[in-house]
């Protein structure tokens, strides 16, 4: 996002626009406060977590231990969790983008007769709107009937799934948006649509189908109601670790803050990634940000 | 949009199937479902069988009989029993489901509206030179990728009313009815005030600056500005986000789940919570997927009012 939008609103100089400024600044440190409580609380013996007063800024409030984090990253369960998230996300994303690639290309270059493109288009992208709970229970019946239940595969193909319409619709208004004289030449020279699709488009649109991916990644990384229906053990991702945990040790704050941490830190990473895509990639394409 | 290749069906086919694999084959069993209803038993069946030793030689009791060991054979058997519209019906008498209604209801009209007319003030106030204002923005981001469930763990931390850091408030966030469902709009508010935020922004700062020079020169003050210029050359991103947070609003289950269980009793328990409960928790599957089509068939009359203007956005 460019800065080229200056002083947009005629306020007044000087006093004004400095309350305007601390205003901002106050807002966004209230967005940021969660984050920093979760660090704070991570960060402290447990002791500490309810007799620590105010902000509870360490090393002024409290003496700060790493304790927690070496006990949660070491810990097996932790580390399946995240071994099996970082699994199913990037697969998901990998096969959302195999599948929805192609079809986005489909659905910008080509015009289909029978189904107009925009019928096809607002057909995925309905299915982004689907609520999940209605295909919970027939996946979990057919997961159960392929003897697939708590496995990383059945949630590699549930993520895929739901990330795909999202590739589609965000990727179709990329090639859209590409010039479409390259693609046309390799066909003039004799080249096929593929070669056009592959050798032309595709590096085109490259930035943005790798922000797609990392975008889906996130969404797979937070899928939290299919996790918990199709794992019980071995393919428990990271929110499921998380819900587990609760259960069974009643509510332990220090655990839960850098449980809750290390859970959003790689989709929060991302966002900022891809942050020039993050407002195109969230509402489908609809507005460039 | 103007190849007519046959090669355009090889592109689309592999996206196209396994939407039809994945998702409608589902939807479709899932109506099935919802006529049925599923009863698993657990049969339990005993078998007296001859002990033998290591060597494979039987062993014999004192009084010369071959001594006995007891099996178990646990079984479970799924019956269906077909029951027409039974599940549906059920909806409607159902007690929890008119609950869970209101609470998603309630849910939908506070957080959306909330989120909305905050993301647009904000977007206003950032809209301007700001020293900082890059980094500002990249924090606002953080709360929309923070994963739903932690973000409902975390706030169980910050909302806990004995020691949280606004338990000095004395409200009582999770143990009241009405606070609880409160909160769960907070969480809510705190993670999607930022999207709306953004994308306003984004939009706020392609609105030509003509229109902006224009009103200021017809003498239109900051309150007069927005109104006249801003919310209707933002008219169109508007109803995008609105529809956006509809569509999400009402797949509530992360949030509520992992802050209050639903809880105190069912005072949190969404539309989606509560078909998860049933069908999941308590295994009544056939119930659970009429409720499902319940959220679907809501789902649908929205994409189908709403059908023009997605068209327009997307087409």
């Amino acid at each position: 996002m460019a800065d080229r939008a200056g002083a947009r609103l005629p306020g007044q100089r000087g006093f004004g626009e400095s309350l305007l400024w601390l205003a901002a600044v106050c807002v966004t440190l209230l967005f940021f406060f969660p984050f920093y409580w979760a660090m704070s609380q991570g960060l402290r013996n447990p002791i500490d977590t309810f007799t620590v007063s105010g902000l509870g800024v360490p090393w002024l409030s409290f003496e700060p231990t790493i304790d927690n984090w070496v006990t949660q990253l070491s810990s097996p369960e932790s580390r399946r969790a995240l071994a099996n998230s970082t699994v199913v996300s990037v697969s998901a994303a990998v096969l959302a983008l195999a599948l929805g690639t192609p079809a986005a290309y489909a659905l910008a270059r080509f015009r289909f007769r029978r189904i107009p493109n925009k019928d096809i288009t607002i057909w995925f992208l309905s299915q982004r709107v689907l609520p999940p709970v209605a295909t919970v229970i027939p996946f979990y019946l057919v997961m159960r009937a392929l003897g697939l239940l708590d496995t990383q595969l059945a949630l590699i193909l549930v993520n895929a799934t739901f990330v795909l319409p999202f590739a589609v619709v965000i990727l179709r208004q990329t090639f859209l948006d590409l010039p479409l004289e390259l693609e046309e030449a390799v066909l003039v020279d004799g080249g096929t649509y593929r070669t056009a699709f592959a050798r032309v488009a595709l590096p085109l649109a490259a930035p943005s189908i790798a922000a797609t991916a990392l975008i889906s990644f996130a969404f797979s990384w937070n899928e939290f109601l299919f996790a918990i229906t199709l794992s019980s053990r071995d393919s428990l991702t990271i929110p499921v670790h998380i819900a587990g945990s609760v259960d069974t040790r009643g509510v332990q704050f220090w655990f839960m803050a850098v449980r809750a941490l290390i859970a959003m830190v790689p989709p929060v990473l991302i966002a900022l990634l891809a942050q020039r895509y993050i407002v195109r990639g969230l509402t489908l394409g609809a507005v460039k940000g | 949009m103007r190849w007519t290749s046959r090669a355009r069906f090889l592109f689309l086919a592999p996206a196209v199937v396994w939407v039809l694999a994945f998702t409608v084959f589902p939807l479709g069993y899932s109506l099935y479902i919802a006529f049925l209803k599923i009863e698993n038993k657990t049969e339990i069946t005993r078998e007296r069988v001859p002990m033998f030793d290591k060597e494979g030689n039987p062993v014999m009791l004192a009084n010369g009989k071959q001594r006995m060991r007891t099996i178990i054979h646990k079984e479970t058997k799924s019956t269906t029993t077909f029951e027409g519209l039974k599940n549906f019906r059920r909806i409607f008498k159902d007690p929890q489901v008119g609950t869970s209604v209101r609470i998603t209801l309630t849910f939908i009209l506070s957080s959306v509206s909330i989120e909305l007319v905050l993301g647009f003030l904000l977007a206003v106030l950032f809209n301007r030179h700001l020293a900082g204002r890059a980094a500002m923005r990249a924090i606002m981001i953080l709360p929309i990728f923070a994963t739903p469930l932690a973000a409902g763990y975390l706030f169980f931390t910050i909302l806990y009313e004995e020691g949280g850091p606004l338990g000095f408030l004395g409200f009582p966030f999770l143990s009241n009815p009405d606070w609880a469902l409160a909160s769960v709009i907070f969480v809510d508010v705190w993670q999607w005030t930022p999207f709306c935020f953004l994308v306003f922004l984004a939009a706020l700062q392609s609105v030509p600056d003509e229109l902006y020079e224009a009103a200021v020169v017809d003498g239109a003050g900051g309150w007069q500005l927005i109104r006249m210029v801003l919310l209707p050359a933002l008219q169109n991103t508007i109803v995008i986000v609105l529809l956006l947070r509809l569509a999400e609003a009402l797949k509530l289950f992360d949030i509520p789940f992992a802050l209050t269980g639903g809880g105190p009793g069912i005072a949190t328990q969404s539309y989606s919570f509560l078909a998860f409960r049933t069908g999941i928790r308590f295994f009544d599957l056939g119930y659970a997927s009429a409720l499902c089509y319940g959220l679907l068939i809501t789902v649908m009359i929205i994409i189908m009012l709403t059908f023009r203007r997605l068209r327009e956005s997307y087409g």
